[in-house]
């Protein structure tokens, strides 16, 4: 529904009155000229009548009398509505004459009767006559031949009859008129909504790029709006960069650090006594604060990389050549299977780094054997989208029962000779989390651990 | 065994080359990609102590270089940056093994320790001939048993002869592999330092190859 607050409602409100307005005006100008058409034209057909009372009244010693009978029957039906009358202006009944339809009754002249009305002037109007007919009046007066005397011809048609008219053209009137305002109040809807649309649409996309879906306003918009979409592009961008500014900063600072810690630990080593070795604790603390906001910069980064899609298989491949290549002298077989075609539906340096942390530990730990595997996911977390899996496991010593739960804490470590932060399998499952994947561990038939990745897939072409 | 350390800082340089002078190997430096690039080209390096962030050249294109123009002496990658992307780039360029800074000295020595031993085809540590045993880790010398102590040109001769035992090595590959590039070269002096070293093993495992060089082989190979 539309809310009174929004900017549709003030559209479609004001549209509507201004509308409603026009049209109540348009109704009575109409109706009101109908009327009077319809009042001319019966005044029309009765000055046809009073012409023909004209032509054939006579006067018998000061009494008119008509000769011929009208053709218009409707003036002989009594108290029908139709009459007419002739009589002197004294009121002398015995000086008047009238129509059939009249029976005994007279009509009133006194509205006719004002002071200073010029001779043959013809006036109208309406009485009400025994049978409570509504009558429109035409009256003018005549002096006739062989008299000095005025008298006055009155003609009188039954408006009631007329009225009938007048209503059903007032009916049909209203029924259009309110056709037609149902129609515009319709139209200003349909305008407003159609007007209104690419704000709905800007809102749209500004809500897709908060949830990181999407990183510009990409749409065309009408030049009204374009404007202004264009300046939150520019703003959008800007902010952009100086995050991204910021964030290289923050990578870079922490990146430089790292030369000067090596140095101050190798030096204090050296060096040794109360000083060295204070300078070397705390040169461990330092090394550890920056690996923790490298880190956290890192995942702040994550936040945007939604819509990228990355070849799992060939992420896979590079870094167990890598691997391979660092562990050259342990003589470790690697038996691998990648289906082709598996992209996983994120950011390359994400997958990277599970898929490095994974095979980090397994190279690690194996006694001579590591399996990989890359392929479409046989345990989907959910079945509406597709999901691959990265599976990697060795012959190592695995995890002691329950321990992949603490494997996966911030932190932990289940074994402390091996050198590690002990952030590898926490971060990895984290990372999966964030796309809404999950990582498994049990024990792999090789007899060392087993870790399952499960990942969301792009589509192929994606990214 | 002569080393190339290709580091920018210029304390962190010092610290190498100390720790890699005092383990034993002749260092030579360089604080930039270009230098380094050249003397990796020109110089018969036994291994290279490469940071990845180098002025005028960065690390990854000069290993590429010396790749590319079929220099396969082992690498070994300092970088701060530890992403596996990076890892990933700097072994596609041809590094050996990495250290990510901040790291602590031992590391690199057992690294390069480890790169030199398997470039010279040893598995373990500790590499014999005969009776004379030589463990690289603890830079120990040993004849059936019995610990010999050599001076630093002494060792440096010693190592270079087992990690290639069994050819035959010129007097000028041994004066390019003993000495930094600083050193004033003169082949001479190395059959001095072979006859003391002879005197001090006490058995017959260095043997002239008359017009060629020396050989180190276990005394039953001779006929």
């Amino acid at each position: 529904m539309i809310s009174r607050s929004s900017l549709a409602f003030r559209l479609i409100a004001a549209a509507s009155v201004v509308s409603v307005v026009l049209l109540i005006a348009a109704g009575i100008l109409l109706s009101t000229l109908f009327t009077a058409a319809v009042e001319r034209s019966l005044d029309a057909r009765l000055q046809a009548v009073m012409d023909g009372l004209l032509a054939s009244v006579e006067l018998e010693k000061e009494v008119p009398k008509i000769n011929n009978v009208l053709a218009d029957t409707r003036f002989e039906i009594p108290l029908a509505g139709w009459y007419w009358q002739i009589s002197s202006l004294d009121g002398d009944p015995t000086r008047q004459v009238a129509s059939a339809s009249l029976l005994d009754e007279r009509l009133p002249l006194t509205q006719f009767k004002q002071p200073g009305r010029r001779p043959g002037n013809r006036m109208s109007g309406y009485l009400k006559d025994q049978s409570g007919n509504t009558l429109r009046v035409i009256e003018q007066r005549f002096t006739l031949f062989g008299s000095k005397e005025q008298y006055s011809f009155l003609v009188a048609g039954n408006f009631d009859e007329l009225q009938t008219e007048v209503s059903a053209f007032n009916n049909a009137l209203i029924a259009v008129l309110g056709l037609l305002g149902v129609g515009l109040v319709a139209a200003i809807l349909l305008q407003v909504r159609y007007g209104l649309r690419p704000l709905s649409d800007l809102q749209g996309e500004l809500s897709e790029i908060r949830e990181g879906e999407q990183e510009g306003i990409a749409g065309s918009y009408p030049d009204e709006i374009q404007t202004v979409t264009d300046e939150l592009n520019l703003l959008l961008k800007s902010n952009t960069e100086v995050i991204e500014r910021a964030r290289t900063q923050v990578g870079n600072l922490a990146h430089a650090l790292k030369t000067p810690l090596s140095v101050l630990t190798n030096e204090a080593g050296i060096h040794g006594g109360t000083l060295g070795t204070k300078v070397s604790e705390q040169a461990g603390v330092m090394r550890d604060q920056v690996s923790m906001y490298l880190d956290r910069a890192r995942r702040a980064a994550r936040a945007k990389t939604i819509g990228s899609s990355t070849d799992a298989s060939d992420v896979v491949k590079s870094i167990v050549r890598t691997l391979e290549r660092i562990h050259v002298d342990r003589k470790i077989s690697v038996k691998s299977s990648y289906d082709t075609d598996i992209r996983f539906r994120g950011e390359r340096q994400d997958l990277e780094e599970m898929v490095g942390n994974l095979l980090d530990n397994a190279f690690k730990w194996t006694n001579g054997r590591v399996a990989v595997g890359v392929r479409p996911s046989t345990s989907p977390i959910d079945k509406r989208i597709a999901w691959i899996d990265v599976c990697v496991e060795d012959n190592g010593p695995g995890l002691p029962d329950g321990g992949a739960a603490i494997a996966m804490e911030r932190g932990k470590r289940l074994d402390e000779t091996k050198p590690g932060s002990g952030l590898g399998l926490s971060i990895v499952s984290e990372t999966a989390a964030m796309y809404g994947g999950k990582l498994f561990l049990d024990r792999s038939d090789l007899g060392g651990l087993r870790a399952v990745l499960t990942l969301p897939a792009a589509r192929r072409g994606d990214g | 065994m002569r080393l190339l350390v290709v580091e920018d800082d210029p304390d962190l340089n010092r610290q190498l080359v100390t720790a890699l002078g005092d383990a034993g190997y002749a260092v030579d430096t360089a604080t930039d990609g270009e230098e380094g690039h050249f003397l990796g080209d020109t110089e018969p390096y036994d291994a290279v102590i490469l940071d990845i962030g180098l002025p005028v050249m960065d690390g990854v294109s000069v290993l590429e270089n010396w790749r590319r123009d079929g220099r396969k002496m082992p690498v070994l990658i300092l970088t701060a940056r530890d992403r596996w992307s990076d890892k990933v780039a700097g072994f596609d360029a041809g590094a050996d093994d990495y250290v990510a800074k901040p790291f602590h000295m031992e590391e690199v020595l057992a690294r390069v320790r480890a790169l030199l031993r398997r470039a010279s085809g040893n598995a373990s540590s500790e590499m014999t001939c005969g009776e004379l045993a030589l463990d690289t880790s603890s830079a120990r010398v040993t004849v059936n048993g019995g610990a010999i102590k050599l001076t630093s040109l002494e060792f440096r001769l010693l190592s270079y002869m087992m990690h290639h035992k069994g050819k035959v090595i010129s007097r000028t590959e041994l004066v390019e592999h003993l000495y930094d590039q600083d050193f004033d070269r003169d082949s001479n002096t190395i059959e001095v330092f072979v006859g003391r070293l002879r005197k001090k093993l006490g058995i017959d495992v260095l043997k002239t190859v008359r017009g060629l060089g020396y050989c180190l082989s276990e005394p039953d190979d001779q006929s």
